[in-house]
């Protein structure tokens, strides 16, 4: 096992100086008594079936997440991946406090029609000073499912009106659409690939592929999947396999373009199917995603909504790939707060007012809360610091995997703290993470037997130490 | 006034009349400029400086401050820079909710069955548990999905696993596992903009066009005629005639109707009224036909129409299904009591944050301080003088306020002009002698004012309504 270096300096310390060095777990069980009391109350009156343990938000601290028992967790999963900065960061409680904020609480505005005057400033500090690299254009919304939904109905808007051009809307288009009927109404797709997924709305839910439970007895459209490649590990041994498996992947999704019998208007990836499993590819296989989507006319969305903000070592997990030509769109929410989309194309902002509209188009107390997040990343450099622990854990975790005989296909090398690992089967992973969290240890699955990690910012190398003994611990 | 002014109360520095600096808000519209660069700013009527913005009055950045009646398209419910929604906003509990926003679902706070619990203090009645969302649109999609859930369990039974049919098909998207299952909404209703709230607005061309949309029927929605006491018996004719095309699409329909959604006055689409007979026989057929009633209370709940929920006039029995809430609630989501419409399993109606406690706590909140003042009563009462001053400015000026709507409806009242234009120039005009007032369908305009909008701002607004009418 890998060992902390002496005399590192941590920044966790500089904004957590009372951050417990080690998990605190006083109950037998995890949910303990108090946990599994509350919860039974909330069932009266709010779905509680999915509850790991209720939660006490006021004594969560920096990566540690504490119960309504009083255990305190290392938290490995962060709220499914979207807390940046840990607990009650005193960054955010300042930005929380700030005028600016409590203006934009219970002042809500209508934002494209009545936009506050500070708006354009608090995207230019926050959001837009995060854009991908190419991108100066953004839509906001309310969560990821929201931001993959208005990425859709801008592929849907572009492609139409490349077809229509200058003409304005015909009779019948405007008398069918209200009947839900072409021609007024799309009859165009969005492609996605099989485990992606992209949230839970009708739309986005009509491209999600990753568990039948989130599909089931809902309403979908009928739209196109791919597969998307299955990488054999590790990847140095299976160079070979895994580029004919991608290049397999390709050709199937370039003959289902071609072959489609409604227009794909855009086509919709994760850098990392991460819900699905933590699947990766590689950048070849991005990059053919690139050139096929240019070669036919179909938008390239980009969903970064568990992805983006760091935690792959890069602020966009993206940039890993370094693509010819930017994509067209990317989308974020979680770790962000706020959600939304990122263009540059001028076009891909309907012609006419009132078509990519709501009432409130976003929420200017998270755009703020983004601003403050992006401040304390690029300050502090979170993000190269987040891909050396990355890389420390990773190496730490080979050696584990290397030595059990129940985890296997460790993945993110060299790709921050996002990384993953499967057990041999779903109830080993089950196990796993109960087991984990009665040692301290708040860790969440993915796919079908994976474990994924998805720290905060601020999760360093002595965090990655104190995992690493748990998880051993627990093997 | 004998009435003791809430607005007051909040605000004892409101101004007594809008202020008009500059008519050609130059600052704004380079604001507006500089914002379109990155950001769609063309739909912006103004920069508004909420900073500046107090009680019913919001300011722009030209230095102009008008009454609003608007209010951010019906979704400011106490004043801007509310003094009682600003202590909550300071408060540790808002502090922690914004800063560590749980993934609701998964790790529940130890005080979110409290936070529900202030929300369903005002919940309608008959519903004593919800489920929350983020705005109007995700409410109604959330709902849907409530709706299929139950739906599909009827027929397979609650406990009842899926088949392996329909845990294969469902991966390509394919019946029997996503199972071709309709929502019902009326021809006018709008219900929001994402892709299966957007399948049932039926508003206007322009919310719709070049979308995909699911093949969901429409029945049409009763068009009244007014005054409605020298139309009764037109009227009557008029719901039996809408309930018998809604009665005709349950058995037509090729699709099965698992859910009937419906404004308690179309608010978007025109402030179209209807009477309680007509929303008691759609209860009505959506029993005798095995569906479920969603009432989309986005913009007609919380207050303004004298009762806190609009469809409680109706005195449903029983009640609906699910309501649906967002807009001046500030939070979003559904309220509902039949324990089986929790659907059986984990993990089908859940998401990443399951809503905001954030936006909840406001809720609770806003709920609190209408409870505190009596709101529905003010809406009520201002209402009352609101509408009888109007009609006496009917009487003046018919051709500009005709079909005036709203009656013993508060201050939920809109009226049509005769055309597009004119209404579009009526808007427009307001706005120069200071007030902020907004449209629905091609030639309305609504009056969508906060609950501390009273008497003394009614006088504010018939005025300059007579000042810029005097002028035609």
């Amino acid at each position: 096992m890998l060992r902390r270096i002496k005399g590192v300096r941590y920044l966790s310390s500089k904004y957590f100086p009372n951050e417990p060095t080690s998990p605190v777990v006083k109950t037998a069980s995890v949910p303990g008594p108090k946990s599994k009391q509350i919860n039974q109350e909330l069932g009266q009156v709010y779905d509680n079936k999915a509850t790991y343990f209720v939660t006490d938000y006021f004594n969560s601290y920096g990566n540690y997440i504490s119960d309504a028992d009083g255990n305190k967790l290392l938290d490995v999963f962060c709220q499914i991946s979207s807390i940046p900065l840990g607990y009650n960061n005193p960054k955010l409680i300042e930005a929380a406090k700030s005028d600016e904020m409590i203006d934009a609480i219970v002042n809500r505005p209508a934002l494209a029609c009545f936009p506050s005057t500070n708006y354009a400033q608090i995207l230019k500090d926050g959001l837009l000073a995060a854009a991908p690299p190419g991108m100066n254009k953004i839509w906001t919304s309310l969560c990821g499912s929201d931001a993959n939904e208005t990425a859709y109905k801008a592929a849907f808007m572009y492609q139409h009106s490349k077809i229509r051009g200058n003409k304005p809307f015909s009779e019948e288009e405007l008398s069918s659409v209200m009947n839900n009927k072409a021609p007024g109404a799309s009859e165009m797709t969005i492609l996605s690939f099989e485990k992606g997924f992209h949230g839970r709305t009708f739309g986005s839910l009509s491209t999600t592929r990753s568990k039948a439970i989130h599909k089931l007895d809902i309403p979908a459209f009928d739209w196109p999947v791919a597969p998307f490649p299955k990488l054999q590990y590790p990847l140095e041994e299976f160079e070979q396999e895994n580029r004919q498996e991608e290049q397999r992947c390709l050709n199937k999704l370039e003959e289902i373009i071609e072959n489609a019998p409604k227009q794909i208007a855009a086509l919709i990836v994760e850098p990392v199917q991460s819900e699905g499993g933590d699947n990766h590819a590689s950048s070849e296989f991005f990059q053919g995603i690139r050139d096929i989507t240019k070669k036919h006319n179909v938008l390239f969305i980009v969903d970064e909504v568990q992805t983006g903000v760091g935690a792959s070592g890069k602020f966009w997990a993206h940039e890993h790939w370094n693509l010819t030509s930017p994509p067209d769109m990317v989308t974020f929410s979680k770790k962000f707060q706020a959600a939304g989309f990122y263009y540059s194309n001028p076009d891909l902002q309907p012609k006419d007012a009132y078509r990519q509209f709501n009432t409130w188009c976003g929420d200017p107390s998270k755009a703020i809360l983004a601003k403050a997040i992006y401040q304390v990343i690029k300050q502090d450099g979170l993000v190269s610091k987040t891909a050396n622990v990355g890389d420390y854990l990773y190496s730490g975790l080979q050696q584990l995997v290397n030595k059990s005989d129940k985890l296997k296909n460790l993945r993110g090398k060299n790709f921050g703290t996002f990384i993953a690992f499967d057990c041999v089967n779903a109830d080993v992973r089950n196990k796993l993470l109960a087991d984990c969290r009665l040692n301290g240890l708040n860790v969440g699955g993915c796919g079908e037997s994976g474990v994924r990690l998805r720290p905060t910012l601020l999760f360093e190398q002595k965090h990655a130490d104190l995992f690493l003994n748990i998880l051993e611990k627990v093997l | 006034m004998s009435n003791q002014s809430v607005s007051a109360k909040y605000f004892p520095n409101e101004p007594q009349q809008p202020i008009v600096k500059t008519t050609s808000l130059n600052v704004s519209k380079q604001e507006i400029e500089a914002l379109g660069k990155v950001f769609d700013s063309r739909s912006a009527y103004f920069a508004a400086d909420y900073s500046k913005s107090i009680g019913n009055y919001i300011a722009d950045v030209d230095g102009n401050l008008y009454l609003d009646v608007y209010a951010q398209i019906a979704s400011i419910p106490l004043g801007y820079n509310n003094p009682a929604l600003i202590e909550t906003a300071k408060s540790d509990k808002m502090i922690r909710a914004i800063v560590d926003r749980p993934a609701l679902g998964n790790f529940p706070g130890n005080d979110l069955k409290e936070i529900c619990g202030e929300i369903l203090k005002v919940a309608p009645k008959g519903q004593d548990k919800l489920w929350s969302g983020l705005s109007g649109a995700d409410a109604n999609e959330l709902a849907f999905k409530a709706v299929f859930f139950w739906y599909q369990a009827q027929k397979r039974g609650y406990k009842t696993d899926f088949s392996r049919e329909e845990v294969e098909s469902v991966m390509h998207n394919q019946a029997p596992g996503s199972p071709e299952l309709a929502i019902l909404s009326f021809e006018r209703a709008f219900h929001g903009r994402l892709f299966a709230s957007g399948s049932t607005t039926c508003s206007k061309p322009i919310h719709k066009l070049d979308l995909p949309a699911f093949k969901w029927p429409k029945a049409e929605f009763p068009s009244y005629k007014y005054p409605l006491d020298e139309n009764v018996e037109a009227n009557k004719k008029e719901d039996e005639r809408c309930l018998a095309i809604v009665e005709d699409l349950f058995k037509t329909w090729s699709i099965p109707i698992a859910g009937v959604l419906v404004e308690p006055i179309q608010s978007e689409g025109g402030d179209n009224h209807a009477s309680g007979e007509f929303f008691q026989g759609l209860r009505d057929l959506t029993i005798k036909h095995g569906a479920l009633l969603i009432m989309d209370e986005v913009q007609t709940g919380v207050g303004a129409t004298g009762v806190m929920w609009a469809h409680e006039r109706f005195n449903l029995q029983p009640p609906p299904d699910l309501v649906t809430f967002s807009k001046k609630f500030q939070s979003a989501g559904y309220f509902f009591h039949d324990p089986e419409i929790v659907p059986n399993f984990a993990y089908r109606q859940f998401n990443t944050w399951c809503g905001d406690p954030a936006r909840m706590i406001l809720a609770g909140s806003i709920g609190e301080q209408i409870l505190k003042n009596d709101l529905v009563k003010v809406a009520d009462r201002v209402g009352k003088y609101l509408y009888e001053k109007l009609e006496k400015l009917q009487s003046k000026y018919p051709k500009y306020l005709k079909d005036l709507r709203g009656k013993d409806r508060a201050t939920f009242i809109a009226w049509s002009l005769e055309s597009s234009e004119a209404r579009n120039q009526f808007l427009n005009d307001m706005k120069k002698v200071g007030i902020n007032i907004g449209g629905c369908a091609e030639d309305s305009v609504r009056l969508r004012p906060t609950l501390i909008f009273e008497e003394n701002h009614a006088d504010v607004l018939i005025e300059a309504i007579e000042k810029v009418l005097s002028k035609y």
